[in-house]
């Protein structure tokens, strides 16, 4: 390979001795158009960047819907998380898995012990003077009878304020379907 | 006698030295990645309804209702397997807005009809909404969204249970 590649650099230059010599030097890689296209993407990233916890739990798997209004949650509100996807429910900002969907419609043990946590969340907030809210993140394409079930379910557990997750937009016409 | 510098050491001090990059791109490297990661590309917002409460409920027939207010009529959005229904309190007439094609709702219509209704009933501020069980939650986050957007800040969520069991 090193002689195919002297003979074609012979071949070329007029001559031989002073194109060896240029050869031999390092060059150095030079960086400072990559130094310069990462500053502006730095600078572009810490100016998007949200530190904002709400912001960042949007559940794997899950199609929220899409929304152009947005409610503040109430001041000293403290949020329990469920997220309710179209074949398992899970419960918290940990996931814990509490049945799939139908066994929560049929099974009166699961949605007592659930009714159970969730009385007991809300017992936990109120006795360090928080309000309870519950968040409500499910799927699109889920029925409302399930969404009525949940409400339902955290009026019994004092959850007087229900929030449902979305996703943000500023189009309207997204939300009219045009 | 003194020599002048030799020529190795004028051609090293005029040579012009660049800066050591290495560190600085080490370190974008690390933060760039670590910003992409942590970097929010969906914006989460939340929508808030309102539970009935046993107290509401219309308190009519006193005779000192002079000085008090106008009691704003109720509004109520049904939200229905193939169309939307609103109904006005004290009005037969139920306005029905008829799916577009099977499956999809004429939300434009909907939109036009609830501003209508807001500049109808400017003291109302809140809309009951009363979804079918088979509805999609889809359906019901965008008319709770086109209620907030005319100016309708409480959506009361009724559960069709109460309906059910009055009828029967």
């Amino acid at each position: 390979m090193n002689r195919v590649s002297s003979i074609v650099n012979r071949s070329f230059s007029s001559s031989g001795h002073e194109k060896r010599i240029r050869g031999n030097k390092t060059k150095d890689l030079n960086i400072t158009s990559l130094i310069d296209i990462l500053t502006i993407l730095l600078v572009f990233m810490i100016k998007n960047i949200s530190m904002d916890a709400s912001q960042k739990n949007a559940p794997e798997g899950m199609l929220l819907p899409t929304t152009i209004t947005k409610n503040e949650l109430i001041e000293s509100g403290q949020v329990v998380f469920v997220k309710i996807f179209t074949d398992r429910i899970l419960y918290g900002s940990e996931n814990i898995p509490v049945s799939s969907l139908q066994d929560f419609m049929l099974k009166h043990d699961i949605r007592q012990s659930l009714l159970r946590l969730l009385q007991m969340e809300a017992r936990k907030i109120i006795s360090i003077n928080g309000k309870p809210c519950l968040l409500i993140q499910a799927d699109k394409q889920l029925e409302c009878r399930f969404i009525t079930e949940f409400i339902k379910f955290s009026a019994q557990a004092s959850f007087a304020n229900i929030y449902f997750s979305t996703i943000h937009t500023d189009d309207k016409n997204q939300v009219l379907g045009l | 006698m003194a020599y002048g510098p030799s020529k190795n050491r004028t051609e090293s001090q005029h040579e012009s030295r660049e800066p050591n990059l290495i560190p600085i791109m080490n370190l974008f490297i690390v933060i760039i990645p670590m910003l992409m990661t942590i970097m929010v590309s969906v914006h989460l917002a939340m929508i808030e309804i309102t539970l009935p409460t046993q107290s509401s409920g219309g308190g009519g027939g006193d005779d000192a209702g002079e000085q008090i207010e106008e009691v704003p009529k109720v509004l109520t959005l049904a939200l229905l397997i193939d169309r939307f229904e609103v109904m006005v309190e004290g009005n037969e007439d139920i306005i029905k807005i008829p799916q577009l094609t099977s499956g999809k709702y004429d939300f434009m219509t909907l939109d036009q009809t609830i501003s209508r209704l807001k500049r109808l009933h400017e003291n109302q501020q809140t809309i009951d909404l009363l979804p079918d069980p088979n509805v999609k939650f889809d359906t019901l986050l965008r008319s709770i969204d086109i209620c907030k957007s005319n100016d309708f800040p409480n959506i009361k969520y009724l559960t069709t249970a109460t309906k059910y069991y009055k009828a029967k």
